[in-house]
């Protein structure tokens, strides 16, 4: 296993960071940026779709601001474990990222970007070569997808990170910067259906932050992942279920997004809708469960079954709502 | 060089009266003054406080209290945390060229051109090799030789070597790779091994004249043992059960890596991580064709092998070939990709277990059908069939073993010797089956163990010569120690708790590659000069298992000394006697025998020389703490380096060869050495699970493990063998998978997706040590390394059905095969919610009295047999009423022995059997 050659800049301010991207544009020279650098060095390794440029974020100290509402992007997911301004559901979600070692040197805005994943992606050169290559790494055979053959338009490969259904839950705000300015907008509408563009992010744009709504610390749930392993693994399927209950027993607000099962995670409005409307307790969760079940569509490039991983959507979604059904407040 | 003052003192004969005596070399190690004997540490035979319940042993006489049965941290071990051990890809030789190889992506092909011009003008390229470069065959097994340093017509799998190229550093190697161009014509490769027993118009191998009809079938086995044909007859209670088991990979920290140089005097040294440095040294001979002492195969340190580093490897051969073609050092080093394509893990198996019990409760019958994916090549495969039916022929008595194997070729990388070699699968098979029949029978599963146990010193159906047995005080231990009556099917669903037991080799009874009449199996010679330290030279190969660690201790244990006066020379073929290496259990018991053999000869030496000193009467002379004094008056003694300079006087240093090999035994019919051993190992575990039922994930809370090893020579290395084995058969059990595509890619070659349990899967391990002392063991010792890993599976399977009532027959019990059961389950049981599943529930049958009486009535007669020194023979068959002193089959014609099918039995053959369709090319008449 062997690094390929690249450039590395190591800028050390955000301005700075852009314009050597659009340097760098400007010479049509392609580039990766890199933050902890957990899901792009591996992936280099491997020779995926590996550029002559890299620009490293890891000296950019005004990206790692961290408080109730606001998150920086390179902010190491184990300090937001451990912060005390963390909401507990998303301290929750980000411990259960891979192992602490990872932890330690992965960030939110490289797991909030996190390429997606495949088994026939996710492989040695040789390996792919031996599969003559697939759609999202083709090395210029204009493959197709080895996962929905006979095709080569769409990329199913799978969106595996934790952190996005419980910020989606929690109404973050995403906000980027790039050669044109900074823009934002909710964290559901920054992704986008596809396996290899994933979201909306231009060339020589990143992620600056995430910001939360004045009002997070009322909300409370939970989220459930499912893996074959307590450690290391990435979610075969994640729920992240969040409410606001004002005393009532049904919820003033509730909101259910999840990821590792399609090309991007989701927010599940209509599902959750259908269900505060008509509520009646642990019944309408286990509609809702069975909506969400019905409403992902997960294919075969991870370890568990796609039929196994729908049937668990429902399981966790149940157990992700279980404490809305505890007391009153 | 001496002062000028002192230079009179080294003239002369004889020293000057006067003046200062010489210098005594050697310090007799870190604490000058000897410490007096630990009369607790002495074995009761020999006057001391340690307790002996199994009796005494022939190495009683021997035992100085020093260390054996001492927790040890291995002598090796500081070399590791600190980071000075060198790994096979530590070795740097100066001028040293990287190798990597050029491997197919093909499933099976013919390789009809190989073009590696642009890849030799590449600047940075030295040499490039590929099949043509070395014809020759070799293969860890004499009798199936079939494997090349690359591929010279075909292609067995993706993955399988092609060529290799020798470069300044890796990424030129890399760029090189590329640039060969591989022309190939693609052939129908085959990936279900169902299919590698039709016949094929292209079989992976060609066996000439010995070749199964045109099938895939690399080996074939029929045994029949006892009264077979009475089994229907006989039974009341019947488990039949197909099993499916996926491959696993040994997964050693360590990958594959290996540094080949030829010196100045056209000597080649080979370092590499090998379990079994013999056989490298071998193939290394045949394929480069030069003698076997124009070779040094240096093993360095070994990562982790677990029978994945057992084969002599194609690219060890390739690094020597391009160390010659570039008259530099070449170092090759895996990525772990590599590493899944060299495998040798445990076969994929379909396993047909049928058990069968008569109204006494006593197994009246076992028949297994074992077809077992043995991949590209042969490895150890020959064997590996075999073992897969005769190593569950005990540790019940039987009263019929039908067995039918056979191993397949199959286009995917070779399936060889993994811990618990051939056993794992089966006995998980039986253990499960086991666990069935109680609960048709209505008894206690551990009774049901407890009441059909062969005793100490007998036979088993198959012939196995048995010695010491510590099955029952395994099994009791565990009962016991799990609060297994207040939990066995009482607990609420979702919890479970089972058992499990196994039976091993410790050591096989027959070298592969020579008569054990002609040669011994281990050999190991120690040196004592002035300064008192031991070298101690043996091939054993210690790949972290501790062998250094219990050689060193059964030096030090018989000469007296401590641990740190004795240096252990393992690692080079130049300088240690020719070793089998570390597979099938067998270091303990032969090298540590070999090193006790080679100590005593030191001993008698020391023993003279302090006769002569002290003029004490032998017989009373004892070895204590580096001093050998009289037992009835410590106070004449001398220090052991008095004893050993006396002995030295006119001779220098002293040298001394000790070497073992096994007794005669086994009987005579095909495949009768398949599985004979010295001495065998005995296992029971507990296990105790929670199963999710909503999601099918299960978890092991705790394992109570207790292991027959005969004596703990070092129980801190034992206790660490059970919690290892427990872990890796852990992973077998519940989530370690070779898992194969629909194209037959293997979709997992990496460490990510090839779940291996993280420590957060890791139950608590309670190891308990049973030492049923055996008679022909080093002080008493057996196996420890392998046969801990067979109980676990079996344990967590019965655990899960103890918790939800759901049988599983394929493994890994991943959660999304066991929600399919559990939904099978619901639909049985018309319930929608599987929280509503009903818990098994056990109510004795009268039988449970019957086998309750009958296991303590054993438990005498095996007391018995432990401790008469003049007790009969006892074959497998007396619990069935025959005369236990004569083999069945000697006595009742009904019990024959049988290792070839019947026409009647062709009719209807079972899935493996149907290999025995075929014939033979040589004997078919066409060839």
């Amino acid at each position: 296993m062997r690094m390929p050659p690249f450039q590395l800049h190591t800028p050390t301010s955000l301005e700075e960071a852009i314009l050597i991207a659009g340097d760098l544009t400007s010479k049509k020279q392609e580039f990766d940026w890199v933050a902890g650098g957990t899901d792009l060095l591996p992936n280099y390794k491997w020779h995926l779709n590996v550029k002559a440029n890299v620009i490293s974020l890891a000296k950019i100290s005004e990206l790692t601001e961290l408080n109730e509402t606001h998150i920086g992007a390179m902010v190491r997911l184990q300090d937001l474990v451990q912060s005390s301004a963390t909401h507990p559901v998303l301290a929750k979600a980000a411990d259960t990222v891979a192992s602490i070692m990872v932890r330690r040197s992965g960030t939110v805005g490289g797991n909030i970007c996190l390429d997606t994943r495949c088994y026939w992606f996710n492989q040695t050169e040789q390996w792919r070569e031996s599969i003559d290559w697939c759609h999202k790494c083709d090395c210029g055979t204009e493959a197709d997808c080895r996962v929905i053959p006979n095709q080569n338009t769409l990329c199913v490969a799978t969106y595996q990170a934790d952190l996005a259904p419980v910020l989606m839950c929690l109404g973050a705000t995403i906000h980027l910067a790039g050669p044109n300015g900074t823009r934002s907008m909710a964290l559901s509408e920054f992704f986008q259906l596809d396996g290899m563009t994933r979201n909306v992010l231009q060339t020589g744009e990143l992620v600056t932050h995430l910001t939360l709504p004045e009002d997070v610390a009322e909300w409370q749930g939970d989220y459930q992942k499912l893996r074959q392993r307590e450690s290391w693994d990435f979610p075969e399927a994640g729920v992240a279920a969040l409410w606001k209950k004002n005393g009532s027993a049904k919820p003033s607000q509730l909101r259910v997004a999840t990821t590792g099962l399609e090309s991007i995670p989701m927010l599940h409005t209509t599902q959750v809708a259908e269900c505060l409307d008509g509520w009646s307790g642990a019944e309408s969760i286990n509609e809702l469960s069975e909506s969400i079940r019905k409403a992902v569509k997960p294919v075969q490039n991870t370890w568990f079954s796609p039929s196994y991983r729908r049937k668990m959507v429902k399981v966790l979604t149940r157990r992700a709502c279980a404490g809305l059904m505890e007391g009153g407040s | 060089m001496a002062k000028d003052g002192n230079e009179d003192e080294m003239v002369g004969y004889r020293q000057q009266p006067g003046k200062l005596p010489f210098a005594k070399p050697g310090s007799g190690g870190k604490n000058q003054f000897s410490r007096p004997t630990d009369q607790n540490m002495i074995p009761e035979s020999q006057g001391g406080n340690l307790a002996q319940p199994w009796g005494s042993h022939r190495h009683d006489k021997l035992v100085s209290g020093q260390i054996i049965g001492k927790p040890t941290a291995l002598v090796d071990g500081k070399w590791k945390v600190t980071g000075q051990a060198q790994y096979g890809d530590d070795i740097r030789l100066p001028g040293e060229l990287i190798g990597r190889i050029i491997r197919s992506p093909h499933h099976y092909a013919r390789v009809l051109s190989i073009d590696f011009s642009k890849a030799l003008e590449l600047p940075g390229v030295v040499a490039i090799a590929t099949g043509a470069d070395a014809k020759n065959k070799f293969g860890v097994l004499p009798v199936t030789k079939d494997e090349h340093a690359m591929a010279v017509e075909k292609v067995r799998h993706v993955g399988d070597l092609v060529a290799c190229v020798a470069a300044e550093d890796e990424a030129t190697a890399r760029e090189a790779e590329r640039l060969i161009e591989v022309e190939y014509e693609i052939l129908d490769s085959i990936h279900d091994m169902r299919d590698g027993l039709q016949d094929s118009e292209n079989p992976i191998h060609d066996r000439g004249k010995y070749h199964i009809g045109d099938a895939n079938v690399q080996k074939r086995v029929f045994q029949e043992f006892g009264d077979v044909d009475g089994i229907e007859e006989n039974a009341i209670a019947s488990h039949k059960e197909n099993w499916l088991f996926a491959g696993v990979n040994h997964a050693a920290t360590e990958p594959h890596a290996v540094v080949a140089n030829w010196d100045p005097s056209g000597r080649l040294t080979l370092y590499t991580p090998q379990q079994v440095p013999h056989y490298v040294h071998r193939a290394l001979a045949d394929v480069l064709e030069i003698p076997m002492h124009q070779i040094n195969v240096y093993r360095t340190f070994v990562g982790g092998g677990f029978g994945g580093k057992s084969d002599p490897f194609p690219h060890e051969m390739c690094s020597a070939i391009l160390a010659r073609k570039s008259g530099r050092p070449v170092r090759i080093t895996f990525d772990r990709e590599e590493v899944y394509w060299i495998n040798r893990g445990r076969h994929p198996s379909r396993i047909e277990m049928n058990l069968h019990a008569d109204e006494q409760g006593r197994i009246c019958g076992i028949e297994t059908d074992a077809l077992i994916d043995g991949g590209g090549f042969a490895s150890f495969g020959h064997v590996t069939t075999y073992y897969n039916g005769v190593l569950h022929t005990a540790p019940y008595e039987i009263g019929a073993f039908h067995y039918t194997g056979a191993r397949v070729w199959t286009n995917k990388p070779a399936s060889g010797a993994m811990r618990g070699h051939g056993a794992v699968n089966s006995r998980c098979a039986v253990e499960t089956g086991l666990d069935d029949l109680a609960e048709q029978l209505s008894v206690d599963p551990i009774d049901l163990r407890l009441a059909n146990l062969l005793p100490p010193h007998s036979a088993t159906i198959t012939g196995f010569r048995v010695t010491s047995i510590g099955m029952r005080e395994c099994l009791e231990r565990v009962k016991q120690e799990s609060g297994w009556d207040k939990k066995f099917r009482k607990m609420p669903l979702g919890k479970g708790i089972g058992i499990g037991c196994g039976f091993f080799i410790s050591g096989s009874g027959l070298p592969i590659h020579w008569d054990p009449n002609k040669f011994p199996h281990a050999t190991v010679h120690l040196k004592i000069d002035m300064d008192g330290g031991v070298t101690v030279h043996t091939g054993a190969a210690d790949i972290g298992q501790g062998s250094d660690t219990v050689v060193a201790q059964s030096v030090a244990e018989v000469l007296g000394l401590p641990l740190d006066l004795i240096r252990i020379r393992s690692k080079e073929s130049d300088t240690s006697p020719v070793d089998l290496g570390s597979y099938s259990s067998r270091v303990t018991f032969m090298n540590a025998n070999a090193a006790i053999s080679a100590a005593m000869q030191i001993r008698d030496e020391l023993l003279d020389a302090t006769v002569e000193i002290t003029g004490a009467e032998r017989e009373k002379l004892v070895i204590g703490d580096r001093r050998i004094f009289a037992k009835n008056d410590p106070a004449v003694g001398v220090s052991y380096l008095e004893a050993l300079h006396k002995a030295q006087e006119d001779r220098g240093a002293l040298v001394a060869s000790g070497a073992y090999r096994t007794p005669p035994m086994g009987r005579t019919h095909k495949g009768a050495a398949a599985g004979l051993a010295p001495a065998y190992s005995f296992s029971a575990y507990v296990a105790e699970v929670s199963v999710d039922v909503e999601t099918g994930q299960t978890k092991v809370d705790k394992v109570w493990a207790a292991h027959d090893c005969g004596k703990a020579l070092n129980p801190l290395a034992v206790k660490g063998q059970i919690i290892g084995s427990c872990h890796m058969g852990m992973g077998q059990v519940l989530s370690e998978e070779m898992k194969y595509g629909r194209s037959g890619h293997l979709m997992n070659p990496d460490l990510l997706d090839y779940k291996i349990p993280s420590v957060h899967e890791m139950p608590d391990v309670f190891p308990i040590i049973v030492e049923s002392n055996d008679p022909e063991g080093p002080f008493g010792a057996k196996e420890a390394g392998e046969g801990p890993l067979l109980p676990i599976l079996p344990a967590v399977c019965n655990a899960v059905y103890d918790a939800i009532g759901v049988r599983t027959a394929e493994l890994p019990i991943t959660p999304d095969r066991l929600l399919r059961l559990i939904e099978r389950k619901c639909k049985a049981e018309g319930v929608d919610d599987p929280l509503e599943l009903p818990s098994p529930r056990l109510e004795h049958s009268e039988l449970q009295s019957v086998l309750s009486n009958r296991a303590t009535e054993h438990a005498k007669r095996d007391l018995d047999r432990r401790h008469n020194e003049n007790r009969e023979p006892y074959h497998n068959g007396a619990l069935f009423g025959l005369d236990p002193t004569t083999p069945p089959d000697e006595v009742d014609e009904k019990w024959a022995v049988n290792v070839i099918p019947s026409e009647e039995y062709l009719a209807d053959p079972r899935l493996a059997g149907s290999a025995w369709k075929h014939t033979e090319r040589r004997h078919r008449g066409d060839s």
